[in-house]
């Protein structure tokens, strides 16, 4: 027995042991400011590059790594990659063993958190010797910059957009909605959906509940000139903004108007769209691509997000970025590659709109889309939406994945029933209280 | 008459295995032979492995998450001391209080479940039946499978709406929706899961069952003992350090219950928290928003909460766990 107990406070703690072990390798973590130079050619090197993503992307990535490695017979690029919760374990366990690849995908939720932490490197001096970013918007370039540092460089864009299937709506009866329509307008359609689809079976509703979206949110606020963090890192919202984002909305949950969440729990990860039930759903526009593989139809489209009363405007957000370690023995060469992945046309052909539109032209215009495709869908939204987009990228804070995910956690309660709108406003900032605004 | 005789022939036999003790000199303990400086060495060093392995990989880690409950750290940055802010949070954090009363709800509903699930199982199987080999492979195979991530999968798919659940539920005309959505039935779902893998208890249990004596139960059954009666009576007083040894187990594996969880809620611990065993929030906490003081100090915790069942356990057993050969 006394056996059994030793191991099983051994087991507990076995979770903690990797933080022990990896400790004593912590500590240092200055950032390599070593003067950038082209990269070497005549040595043979070694660069590790990570990912998160499924297969279809791995394969891509292995596509476009071979190419490069074809351009430079000099460098090895050994690849990994995981889905997204394991990808970030895995990467601040790195972290803190100061053994972070030499390039690793980079999301926006996260790079003011390892960039404020002296865990990537700054590109800026590899800009014009390794690293070419004239193509670039400048406002998307800006958004992996952290401190004046450029610690990411965006891959490809997004912005928000109002996907609906037509199938459904057809089967319904209802036309989709109108662009232009305003928050309130669109709920009432939504309602109009739901009442209709009751009879069908699978029931359909007119849409997800996109309440639990900190994008969506900070989206809100922005269509009202306003900004969601402020410059120290905490909310620049009062609690009163939150309850009301949440009361908004509470009469569809109240009605079950929104697919059931006991259902989305069910199909994830999938979503109403793609199973079919829900004829619209608020998203980032590259994830289209996705939502028509699982509904099984092309006769998807997107819209602009509905409009607040003081405004339609909409911001861009880098789908994800490319960064490297601050520990990399290799900068030079780790820029070539971002470099690489980022240009070079033939990588935008590989890639397609799977990561979102490519931030470079040239890219852009290597893609081979038919007409009226999906990727040709997304793309048109995009070039569209340009005047739309008037605002800056609302740059995460550090911290911000914690809170987002106790977003759309609190989000859940909300719609099972088990907080109420202020309860929802007051856990949350309890949580933002304890996670942002520190150092 | 036959019965008398074997009784006797045991008797006989105790006596001379007890005999031989008693007579070795290891057990005499009045001189010890005094042990050179070599041997202790070498002692030692047979034991290194284990030791080596003991203190870097177990004490080691455990002296440092001890270190680390009374930190900030968050994997990026050095510890700072922060004397028992965390343990304090923890007891604010209405989170660890979910957590806690699911794994409460967990281990008080879940153990007794199971423990009397194998005890069935092994009564049934202790009988004697054509084929009972087979029976035993049978209804240990779910636990050789049953922690594995696959089986967690398959038991989502069972319980997901249109699963066979479902399908069961709707031939009798239950209502239908699924388990897996419904923060109400997946508690249930779990306990189900835990009590399917009761393949180990139940091995125990039937070698607990084969030492019970038969003349014992015999003598019962003359004196007119029901079976029910029988088994109350004679079978589970015998049982009983058995039981307690399966109780102790399957409390201990009960807090620390986390892979099926992690699968099922999709690494969430949801729908809406039912599903956010401790280990899981410790997990949470520490691996995916970094705070590893705080995730080390709820490791404390349930050391100190376990240890102390256990003591609890032990101490409760004096009253019913009967030791062939005690005296009261």
């Amino acid at each position: 027995m006394v056996r059994t107990r030793t191991k099983t406070a051994g087991k507990i703690v076995a979770l903690t042991a990797a933080s022990a072990l990896v400790l004593s390798a912590c500590g240092g973590g200055g950032t390599a400011s070593t003067e950038a130079a082209p990269v070497a050619t005549d040595r043979d090197i070694e660069l590790s590059l990570v990912w998160w993503g499924d297969d279809d992307r791995a394969s891509r990535y292995e596509e476009a790594v071979a190419l490069f490695e074809e351009k430079h017979p000099n460098i090895d690029v050994q690849t990994q990659f995981q889905a997204w919760d394991d990808y970030w374990t895995a990467r601040s366990t790195e972290a803190a063993g100061q053994t972070l690849p030499d390039v690793l995908q980079m999301d926006l939720a996260y790079i003011n958190q390892y960039a404020s932490n002296n865990q990537l490197l700054d590109l800026s001096n590899q800009v014009g010797v390794n690293l070419e970013t004239g193509d670039f918007d400048e406002a998307v370039l800006a958004s992996g910059s952290v401190d004046g540092g450029q610690y990411g460089i965006p891959t490809s864009t997004n912005t928000l957009g109002m996907v609906h299937n037509d199938d459904l709506l057809d089967e319904v009866g209802i036309d989709p909605p109108k662009e232009g329509l305003t928050w309130d307008e669109y709920d009432a359609w939504l309602r109009e959906v739901s009442e209709a689809g009751a009879d069908s079976d699978p029931q359909i509703y007119g849409g997800t509940d996109y309440t639990g979206a900190l994008w969506m949110f900070i989206q809100w606020l922005v269509q009202q000139g306003r900004t969601a963090f402020a410059e120290d890192g905490t909310p620049a919202f009062e609690k009163a903004d939150l309850v009301a984002w949440a009361e908004r909305t509470q009469p569809l949950r109240d009605d079950g108007v929104f697919f059931p969440v006991e259902r989305s729990k069910q199909v994830e990860p999938l979503t109403g769209l793609q199973v079919n039930q829900a004829a619209t759903e608020l998203v980032w526009d590259n994830m289209m691509a996705g939502y028509a593989a699982g509904a099984g139809t092309e006769n998807l489209d997107l819209l602009p997000l509905p409009t607040g009363p003081e405004g339609s405007a909409q911001f861009w957000k880098p789908s994800m970025l490319l960064s490297s370690s601050a520990t990399t023995q290799e900068p030079d060469a780790a820029a070539t590659l971002i470099d690489f992945l980022v240009n070079d046309p033939e990588v935008g052909k590989i890639f397609g709109t799977s990561k979102g539109v490519p931030a470079v032209p040239a890219q852009k215009d290597a893609m081979e889309i038919d007409d009226g495709s999906i990727d040709d869908k997304i793309v048109t939204y995009e070039d569209e939406m340009a005047d739309r987009v008037t605002e800056d990228t609302p740059l995460p804070v550090e911290g911000y994945g914690v809170v987002e995910a106790e977003f759309k956690r609190l989000g859940e309660e909300l719609a099972y029933g088990n907080i109420t709108p202020e309860e929802f406003a007051d856990q949350w900032f309890q949580s933002a209280e304890s996670t942002l605004g520190g150092e | 008459m036959s019965v008398t005789t074997t009784e006797r022939g045991r008797s006989a036999g105790r006596g001379g295995v007890r005999g031989a003790a008693t007579s070795s000199p290891a057990r005499g303990g009045a001189a010890k032979p005094p042990r050179s400086r070599a041997d202790t060495r070498a002692g030692y060093a047979f034991l290194s492995p284990w030791l080596l392995g003991f203190v870097l990989l177990t004490a080691g880690p455990m002296l440092m998450s001890l270190y680390l409950a009374f930190t900030d750290y968050n994997l990026f940055r050095d510890p700072q001391f922060i004397g028992i802010d965390n343990f304090t949070a923890l007891f604010a954090d209405p989170r660890f209080l979910k957590s806690a009363q699911v794994t409460a709800v967990y281990v008080l509903v879940g153990v007794p479940v199971k423990l009397a699930a194998a005890l069935a199982v092994a009564v049934l199987l202790n009988a004697k039946h054509r084929g009972q080999g087979a029976y035993r492979s049978m209804f240990y195979a779910p636990s050789l499978i049953g922690a594995s991530v696959s089986v967690a999968i398959v038991w989502r798919a069972m319980f997901i709406d249109d699963g066979i659940a479902d399908q069961v539920q709707q031939f009798f005309g239950l209502p239908a929706g699924g388990w897996v959505g419904n923060p109400g039935m997946t508690m249930p779902m779990m306990i189900l899961l835990a009590v399917w893998q009761f393949g180990a208890p139940m091995v125990i249990f039937l070698a607990g069952l084969k030492q019970i004596p038969a003349e014992l139960l015999e003598a019962a059954a003359v004196d007119g003992a029901g079976p029910v009666r029988r088994f109350v009576a004679v079978t589970l007083p015998m049982l009983s350090p058995v039981l307690f040894f399966n109780l102790l187990l399957e409390t201990i594996g009960a807090f620390q219950v986390f892979s099926s969880a992690f699968i099922i809620s999709g690494g969430t611990g949801g729908p809406a928290d039912s599903t956010l065993f401790y280990t899981f929030y410790l997990y949470l906490k520490g691996f995916t928003e970094f705070r590893m003081g705080y995730a080390s100090a709820m490791a404390w915790v349930l050391v100190l909460v376990v240890g102390i069942i256990t003591a609890i356990l032990f101490r409760t057993s004096r009253a019913w766990v009967h030791y062939t050969g005690d005296v009261r």
